[in-house]
């Protein structure tokens, strides 16, 4: 008894001691988002929802299978000729998961893959948006399943104006290896049905606000 | 022992079929009731897997399986058979083989219909039979659940034949089937 509530405190205190730096970390992102809109040429861009797309595909017993997140947030500050003044927030909402089979989606959503309740939200923050040759990459760090790593996103990115207002298509294609965020405890943590390899491809309209 | 089928015995290879499909079909039953077993889970996964690819390479075997047999003798039924027997080993042996592709068809089917591709070992993916369909999924499913009962009904109407010829009739109809046995007519093995 004596253990178990200690250990509960123990999770209390990290928990707490995650929490104040995150919210230290958010204040920060949130007043340099504001100086970054600030920047001259920087635009600020939101997600289009209705037009946008954040898919996955992953091998399933040898066979290709596809799956997209419905929900998330995406707020980008761009400018082509400031980079130094541009950054890539994007937020996902596990949940919002969907592989076209009720039962898969429940499976993907579990403890032991990408325990939603626990985790509901991948997280890739970009402070760094450097030219490539195939266009841009987003340099930052994607936490997904409570782990953080170091991600390099590659992706293009054109405007336009649509109906007068500013808009802006970013799509882009890489992928990662499920086991280094924890994606697969147990027996998922097996490769030989499901590999290492799941593949993230996404085709985004943001529109200048 | 000839490769080939004689009248009165089967050939090497017409046996080897018949014993490797009788292997994979209990390989078959054994995968589908251990994976019935558990909860949705990268073992269930994985033994329907297995269950999906087995069942394909059975496909394959019964297409093979009837070219050749159709390249073949067939040996003859025992002259002694009544003929509702003779209708009887007919029936049942033309059951057996629409099984055998009734089932791995329905399986193949309803993983399409559930939207799960068919893979055969990793090696390559099957293309899919229908759209994605969920009712259509169900129905398959009960299809060939009630499949696989009416498969276990005929092998066991098979197996008793076969039985009843050995043991009460005394003649050579399952001994024709079994390599490294003699039979009564024909060359010896």
């Amino acid at each position: 008894m004596i253990v178990k509530s200690s250990a509960a405190a123990r999770a209390r205190l990290r928990d707490r001691a995650v929490r104040v730096p995150a919210l230290l970390l958010a204040t920060a992102l949130l007043s340099s988002r504001v100086a970054a809109a600030d920047a001259p040429g920087v635009r600020h861009y939101v997600l289009d929802p209705a037009r946008s797309s954040l898919e996955f595909t992953f091998l399933q017993a040898g066979a290709q299978n596809k799956g997209r997140f419905k929900s998330l947030q995406v707020s980008f500050d761009f400018a082509p000729d400031n980079l130094a003044a541009s950054h890539l927030d994007v937020v996902v909402e596990i949940n919002s998961l969907d592989s076209g089979d009720e039962e898969r989606d429940d499976t993907l959503r579990s403890a032991d893959l990408l325990a939603a309740s626990k985790f509901p939200q991948a997280h890739f923050a970009a402070a760094q948006i450097a030219r490539s040759a195939a266009g841009y990459e987003a340099i930052g760090k994607l936490t997904l399943r409570g782990v953080t790593r170091d991600a390099r996103i590659p992706f293009t990115f054109r405007t336009a104006t649509e109906n007068g207002a500013p808009v802006g298509y970013m799509s882009g294609k890489t992928s990662l290896r499920r086991l280094d965020y924890g994606v697969g405890q147990g027996d998922w943590r097996a490769t030989d049905q499901v590999p290492n390899e799941v593949g993230v491809s996404f085709a985004l309209r943001l529109s200048a606000h | 022992m000839s490769l080939r089928n004689t009248n009165h015995r089967w050939g090497l290879l017409s046996q080897l079929f018949h014993w490797l499909i009788v292997a994979l079909i209990i390989l078959q039953v054994t995968l589908a009731s251990l994976a019935d077993d558990l909860p949705p889970g990268a073992r269930k996964l994985t033994l329907l897997a297995r269950h999906k690819s087995v069942g394909i390479t059975i496909l394959m075997l019964v297409i093979l399986r009837l070219s050749w047999r159709s390249l073949n003798l067939t040996p003859l039924l025992p002259a002694t058979l009544k003929p509702y027997e003779r209708f009887l080993a007919r029936f049942t042996h033309a059951a057996l083989y629409v099984l055998l592709f009734a089932m791995p068809l329905s399986g193949w089917t309803m993983s399409s219909a559930r939207g799960f591709p068919v893979s055969w070992f990793g090696f390559f993916t099957l293309p899919d039979l229908v759209p994605k369909n969920k009712s259509l999924y169900a129905a398959l499913l009960t299809t060939h659940e009630a499949l696989a009962w009416v498969l276990a009904a005929v092998v066991t109407l098979h197996v008793a034949a076969a039985l009843k010829h050995h043991f009460m009739l005394r003649d050579d109809v399952l001994r024709r089937m079994l390599p490294f046995t003699t039979t009564g007519r024909g060359p010896k093995a």
